[in-house]
């Protein structure tokens, strides 16, 4: 008990041990309680390999997960699981994580145009625990709902624009094999799920039960249905070169050459539709802040707003590794990484294991590596539009999405065909790899 | 039972459902909006649209949220006490409407101003008009979603605002001119200073110019939107870069120049084609013009002298009125004093350049899309608390 | 710098265009041709309307002509048409409880006119404080539309012919005297 009018707090050793214990208890029961039962839950569900002979029952993963030379392996098995793939490689994870490296590059890079900072004070360099912060407060804000709301869509919508947004991810090729979804279908999938977003977007604003987000719900949907058409165009052109319609096909076949040389028009027309879908500057008149408040998202608060902005990343990371697949060549790149990191040929075990050399895969690194590279590229392109150009109105919008982009990308198509029946693509082709 | 529908009525006689379904009239058709105090599309105003569809068919301004009593405030107190008081209705222009308050009261009282204190008069008159203008241009690239727009000139509106905080020791409220001249002279180094960041501010216009006015979407969005022609104008009684847009070339300055502004050539900045366009473009150019005028002001600024006229404890002038106008950034500001021979005045009229712009915002808007409202409204060089004094 | 010592007024390095005389000192006309123009525009509403209208005074580029609120009307149309003031820049009203009246004066100003740009004409009408009004203007200068609506809230003037005698500035639940009258002291004063 601090003594009155000092402000040092006395250290009783006893109190100091007591919590100790406390600690020390409140981990025990945790542990006991509910994460071993959890992990061998996990455990029980989970298909587990027979390793050296032997089937691995719960207790022996987990005592082999406290010997290191038996970790890698039972790691390599689990990336190879399809939790693994949906919950963080080339799935959710990966996609969350480069949101948002993208949201505060945004900021920073905004910044710097407008002859600003940016974040600067949230952590010790350069600001770089802003998002923490942010994600910290919109998850502490209360979330108000208007009187006269349909509840259970107010609370669904964002749930199920993340979750679109996420079906979107689950299509995209990584590398040759990581892929969560490996559909002979993957872009007709993907323009699939695609349409839900105009839904998602009257439906939240009609259940906002207010003047403004009705006007912004009705905004997004003419936008997003207005330039669907030409952004499925576009990408049919890439489809009558390609001669497939899986995305994993579409990104090996361009490796001799990527399409965007022989589709730059598709490829214009397919950038400016994405930029209409993700409504982004100049295409944010859903959101035009100074015309109606804040359009379809003007009664989101709190964790809901934080949820419909996580959704807009991932589609923006979405959006933009479908155009590197479907232009850029997906992953396709000179290699740069070594066979093996370290000193080649055989080595003691120690440093097999601090190489990483039984879960090391140069081609599929490499793959990651040039496929990350190409889309933080167009993502950065997409985020440039911001700084220079004001809102674009909606009679303007849609005149652009419905005549003009239609028009080219019609152009383009031709171009494809004429590709393909002069023998450069298509089968027996001379550009079409074996 | 009636089996065939007219436009008129459909009723179903059965008495357990008494549907009954009208024809729509038309207000049924209308949705009301308030633009209101809380909208980040307004400032400090409001006004009711009706929107059918896109298109806008009705507006009623309804001005008053910030409206202080100036008037009558300025019955209360003598002529140099109501300066800090009125120059808050337009905190970024504070120079002017204090300035053209000044006038008025040294033709009631008879009070000489010195030659210097007449061109740093001028020099921060033409500074606040920087200050606001940039100011305005910040928020009307926001209105139009132009983020970048709304920080640069924040940013070189901070050039002025130094050159201010060093002439008159405050950034924003100046409290700077007084009948009789201005507080306090120009400390050394200001004219370099002055020079420097005028030269600089010259370059950054240019590239405003490249990033917004020549900006295709910028274009598109302004470029024959809310179009008031001259006969219009002249009617509606709009002044400042409003009229100048219209092709009309009227500046006080020009038309009944004040204290040193017979001394400085300049031209008056208009424009032909009476669109949004033209009435953002025309600030862009009185900028330019303006810093012309300034370089000129501190070349032929007296090197020595007195700034201020010794003034009396009370100053008090014979009974009579006055009504002096002064160009300011958002057009003719005039003040119209009665005295009656006391120190204070009987009866202060402020006629200020948004409260006569506003006529032109029912007028612009009726037959407007929605999506123009922004635009439109902004463009007419509206202060909401200047207009409600 | 010091600012002690009277002020010069004979400065020799003064500029000899800014005068002496007290009124219209700093607007820098030349002394000869002062009041030419001014004296043309009185000469011509004396002519057309006698002894209907009363010139209070006539000063450098300010003219006040004093008129009977039946006759405002012809004589705002013969200003607009034939003098070319095609504008009013300003509405005031003014309360005189010793004269037991209100005036309002209308500041009309010309765009079209060169020569009339810097030229500003009162136009003034009295009515009496109680049951006040005013035939409005609004027909003929559109822009005095909102300047007669805030003197209505503000003085109580009811103009007749005005489309919306309402309120304007003041709050909605305004319950006082209109506030510039001079019973209307503001609380602490």
């Amino acid at each position: 008990m601090a003594s009155r009018g000092s402000r040092i707090v006395e250290f009783r050793f006893g109190n100091f041990v007591a919590s100790l214990i406390w600690l020390i208890l409140i981990v025990l029961i945790i542990v006991s309680l509910a994460a071993l039962p959890l992990i061998f839950i996990v455990l029980f569900y989970a298909p587990l390999p027979p390793i050296n002979g032997q089937v691995l029952t719960p207790y022996l993963f987990l005592s082999m997960m406290v010997d290191p030379t038996r970790t890698l392996p039972v790691l390599k098995f689990i990336m190879h699981t399809e939790l693994f793939r949906v919950a963080v490689f080339p799935g959710f994870s990966f996609a969350a994580i480069f949101a948002a490296v993208t949201i505060f590059v945004e900021r920073k890079f905004l910044a710097k145009m407008q002859l600003r900072v940016g974040p600067l004070y949230a952590g010790k360099i350069e600001g770089i625990l802003q998002l923490i912060a942010d994600g910290l407060k919109l998850i502490s804000k209360e979330i108000i709902i208007p009187s006269g709301a349909d509840k259970p869509i107010f609370w669904a919508a964002p749930i199920a624009f993340v979750a679109a947004s996420a079906a979107v991810i689950s299509l995209i090729p990584v590398a040759p094999g990581w892929v969560v979804s490996n559909t002979d279908v993957g872009l007709l999938a993907a323009f699939a799920i695609l349409g839900f977003f105009p839904l998602i977007a009257l439906l939240f604003s009609w259940a906002s039960n207010s003047k403004y987000p009705f006007i912004g719900g009705l905004r997004a949907l003419h936008q997003m249905i207005a330039f669907e058409i030409p952004f499925i165009l576009s990408a049919l052109s890439v489809v009558i070169l390609s001669g497939s319609l899986n995305l994993t096909h579409i990104a090996a076949a361009q490796s001799p050459y990527w399409y965007i040389f022989f589709l730059p028009i598709s490829a214009f027309v397919f950038f400016i539709s994405s930029l209409a879908e993700l409504e982004r500057i100049p295409f944010d008149l859903p959101e035009a802040e100074s015309e109606i408040v804040a359009g379809w998202l003007t009664e989101t608060s709190g964790m809901i707003y934080g949820l419909l902005q996580l959704g807009t990343y991932i589609k923006l990371y979405a959006l933009a590794a479908l155009f590197v697949t479907l232009f850029l060549g997906g992953w396709a790149g000179p290699q740069i990484f070594p066979q093996v990191l370290g000193p080649p040929g055989p080595q003691s075990p120690l440093i097999q294991l601090l190489t990483l050399r039984p879960i090391y895969n140069p081609i599929i690194v490499n793959d990651v590596f040039w496929f990350s590279i190409k889309t933080f590229g167009i993502i950065m392109l997409m985020l440039l539009p911001r700084g220079i150009n004001p809102r674009i109105r909606i009679d303007i919008l849609l005149h652009t999405g419905w005549y003009k982009l239609i028009v080219l990308s019609f152009i383009n198509m031709f171009i494809a065909l004429a590709l393909v029946y002069g023998g450069v693509f298509g089968p027996g082709g001379v550009l079409t790899p074996h | 039972m009636s089996t065939e529908f007219s436009n008129e009525t459909l009723k179903k006689d059965s008495s357990n459902s008494g549907l009954q379904i009208v024809k729509e009239s038309e207000e049924d058709r209308l949705m009301t909006l308030s633009v209101g105090p809380q909208h980040p599309g307004s400032g400090h105003f409001r006004f009711t649209v009706k929107v059918d569809g896109d298109y806008i068919v009705h507006c009623d301004p309804d001005p008053g949220y910030v409206h202080r009593g100036e008037e009558k405030m300025c019955e209360y107190r003598n002529f140099i006490q109501n300066i800090p008081h009125l120059e808050r209705p337009v905190i970024h222009d504070s120079n002017n409407i204090t300035y053209s308050y000044s006038l008025a009261v040294e033709e009631l009282t008879n009070i000489q101003v010195p030659r210097r204190g007449q061109f740093i008069r001028a020099i921060a008159s033409e500074l606040n008009r920087q200050v606001y203008t940039l100011y305005w241009l910040a928020i009307y690239g926001i209105f139009l979603g132009h983020s970048t727009m709304f920080m640069w000139p924040t940013g070189d509106r901070e050039l002025f605002i130094d050159l201010l905080e060093m002439l008159t020791g405050a950034r924003v409220t100046h409290a700077f001119n007084i009948p009789g001249g201005v507080r306090n002279d120009m400390p050394v180094g200001f004219s370099e200073k002055c020079l420097r960041n005028i030269s600089y501010f010259e370059k950054r216009l240019v590239e405003y110019e490249n990033i917004f006015y020549n900006n295709p979407l910028m274009r598109q969005r302004t470029e024959g939107v809310g179009l008031l022609t001259k006969e219009d104008a002249i009617k509606l009684g709009v002044t400042g870069s409003v009229l100048r847009a219209s092709n009309t070339p009227y500046d006080i300055r020009k038309a009944e120049p004040y204290d040193v502004y017979n001394e400085i050539d300049f031209k008056v900045q208009y424009m032909k084609s009476s669109d949004c366009f033209a009435r953002a473009y025309v600030p862009l150019l009185d900028m330019r013009e303006s810093c012309y005028i300034m370089r000129q002001l501190l070349d032929k600024i007296p090197q020595s002298g007195e700034v201020r006229a010794k003034l009396q404890p009370n100053p008090k002038g014979p009974a009579g009125e006055a009504y002096r106008r002064v160009e300011s950034g958002r057009g003719a500001l005039g003040y119209y004093i009665i005295s009656d021979g006391t120190p204070k005045p009987y009866r202060v009229k402020i006629s200020v350049g948004s409260f006569r712009n506003m006529l032109a915002l029912p007028h612009l808007l009726v037959g407007a899309k929605l999506a123009d409202m922004p635009s439109i409204y902004w463009a007419l060089n509206y202060w909401p608390v200047e207009a409600d004094r | 710098m010091s600012n002690k010592g009277n002020h010069n007024v004979n400065d020799p390095k003064a500029n000899s265009s800014t005068k002496i005389e007290p009124s219209g000192a700093q607007i820098g006309i030349k002394q000869d041709d002062a009041l030419v123009l001014e004296n043309l525009i009185v000469n011509k509403l004396v002519s057309k309307f006698g002894d209907k209208i009363k010139i209070a005074y006539t000063k450098p580029l300010r003219i006040k002509v004093e008129v009977d609120r039946s006759d405002i009307i012809e004589v705002a149309s013969f200003i607009k048409e034939s003098l070319l003031f095609d504008h009013a820049e300003s509405v005031a009203g003014t309360d005189y409880p010793k004269g037991n009246y209100i005036e309002v004066v209308y500041h009309l100003g010309s765009y079209t006119v060169d020569e009339l740009g810097a030229h500003v004409l009162a136009l003034a009408t009295r009515t009496g404080r109680e049951d006040s009004s005013l035939p409005s203007l609004v027909n003929i200068y559109k822009s005095v539309e909102y300047h007669e609506r805030e003197t209505f809230e503000m003085l109580g003037v009811y103009f007749e012919g005005h489309p919306r005698n309402d309120r304007f500035l003041l709050p909605e639940d305004w319950a006082d005297i209109p506030p510039m009258r001079k019973e209307f002291r503001i609380k602490g004063r």
